[in-house]
């Protein structure tokens, strides 16, 4: 009977997590939509409990582009995504201004070709889910 | 008791199976399903990386849609010779030789949407639907919507994300599904297809930021082999190593510096923007460059002749 709870406890948590899926695929169209003049080149996923680290994704960002990172939370959350783009240890641009407040996106003129991270938390470590969109702005 | 519950479960299962299968797009059995590579001969041998590092990796790799938006802003015109040819399509009786070149094609439909070549889509598409179904990753390619939007000409910036972001979705599945080996290759063709792509066109005209484009893809080649060694094992992924390796020794003699420049945040549109003002000096010579082309063509060749 033991068993029986678990098989069917995998397969609602499978059909759930199904379902988060769809619903972050959803947002990623929504949110892709918001990226302006610029084109999509990528997305990231983020969903995370409350009090995680931050989620880190690593990107090659090319010389002479500029890119654009626009983000979205997803709905019935309390958490606000917080990304910071840095290369190595060096944290170049956020999207939570030094009031507090959150920019609805913000660009990142590449001047060097190389790896570059995306962290992603959320704002007093609530919990939260949102989307990146990584896009990068026609000269 | 035990057994009806088992029973139901089973009916459970088998539907649950079934669903999957009718979400896949394709009901019937793949014809492919004696797989040239079995996953059998990758699940038994240790990679050499981690997953989360060979993700990372992958992640790495840039789209190609920036390699065609870099060709489409040097002014050089749209030419239909450069891309690959979908004739051999039906030839490609293995996952390996269809996961390549749906990289290739897949970087070609993007340098089609660059260039807003809208009527040239359609034998493009036709090939990726019909490799992605092969490769069981069919259902992530809105065909119909990519087709109905080309054909009607309709909006190019719908058409570019719909399409980059079935790649995206395909690849994220392939890579979910423990099947990387797949992802790699996909990537790779890619990566092949738009260095072959700048070449040509920097064949035709030596544009500068084209040029160091090429030249700083030094960066990526590194990573791309150290995914693909993770399989080579694999007889054909041996030989696909080999032939990269050809193109990082060529790339030897390519020499990268930074002059560190003083950061600055200004406002772009309104945007919060970070400029890092360093300043990137990719030496390349002619002689190197026409190696790099010389190698890059000869892959891409022995790719599309699979």
């Amino acid at each position: 009977m033991k068993n029986v709870i678990k098989i069917l406890s995998v397969l609602l948590l499978s059909l759930t997590i199904n379902h988060s899926f769809a619903q972050s695929d959803d947002l990623v169209n929504v949110c892709a939509l918001g990226i302006g003049n610029a084109t999509y080149l990528k997305d990231f996923k983020v969903k995370l409990p409350a009090n995680s680290p931050a989620q880190k994704f690593s990107v090659i960002l090319n010389k002479g582009t500029m890119y654009k990172f626009v983000v979205c939370n997803a709905e019935g959350y309390e958490g606000k995504a917080v990304i910071q783009i840095s290369e190595g240890s060096n944290a170049l641009v956020s999207n939570l201004k030094p009031d507090g407040t959150f920019a609805e996106a913000v660009g990142f003129s590449c001047s060097k070709t190389g790896m570059y991270n995306i962290m992603c938390s959320f704002k007093n470590a609530k919990e939260g889910a949102a989307v990146i969109i990584m896009s990068y702005v026609t000269k | 008791m035990n057994k009806r519950i088992s029973t139901v479960l089973a009916i459970l299962i088998a539907g649950g199976s079934l669903l999957m299968v009718n979400c896949n797009g394709d009901g019937s059995k793949s014809k492919k399903d004696d797989f040239a590579i079995p996953d059998s001969i990758f699940k038994d041998k240790p990679l050499m990386i981690s997953k989360e590092a060979m993700n990372d990796i992958i992640d790495n790799i840039s789209s190609p849609v920036e390699m065609a938006a870099l060709i489409k802003s040097t002014g050089v015109p749209f030419n239909q010779k450069f891309l690959a040819s979908t004739k051999n399509v039906d030839n490609l009786s293995t996952d390996f030789k269809q996961a390549l070149n749906l990289g290739v094609y897949g970087c070609d439909l993007g340098y089609l949407n660059m260039y807003e070549k809208t009527g040239s889509i359609i034998s493009n598409m036709q090939a990726i639907k019909k490799l992605a179904d092969q490769l069981r990753i069919g259902h992530f390619f809105d065909f119909n919507t990519i087709k109905r939007l080309a054909t009607n000409n309709e909006n190019i910036d719908s058409l570019m994300y719909i399409s980059v972001s079935s790649f995206n979705n395909m690849d994220e599945y392939l890579r979910e599904n423990n099947r990387s080996d797949i992802s790699s290759l996909l990537v790779t063709g890619m990566w092949i297809e738009g260095m072959y792509l700048a070449c040509q066109v920097v064949k035709e005209v030596p544009h500068k930021d084209l040029v160091e484009r090429i030249g700083d893809s030094k960066i990526v080649l590194s990573d791309l082999l150290l995914i693909l060694k993770n399989y080579q094992s694999n007889s054909s992924f041996a030989n696909l190593v080999k032939e990269i390796e050809k193109i990082k020794k060529e790339y030897e003699n390519v020499t990268i510096h930074v002059i560190p420049g003083e950061p600055e945040m200004v406002e772009i549109d309104g945007m919060l923007t970070f400029k890092s003002n360093d300043q990137q000096i990719i030496d390349i010579s002619d002689e190197t460059l026409a190696k790099i082309i010389a190698a890059i063509e000869n892959t891409r060749t022995m790719i599309i002749n699979l």
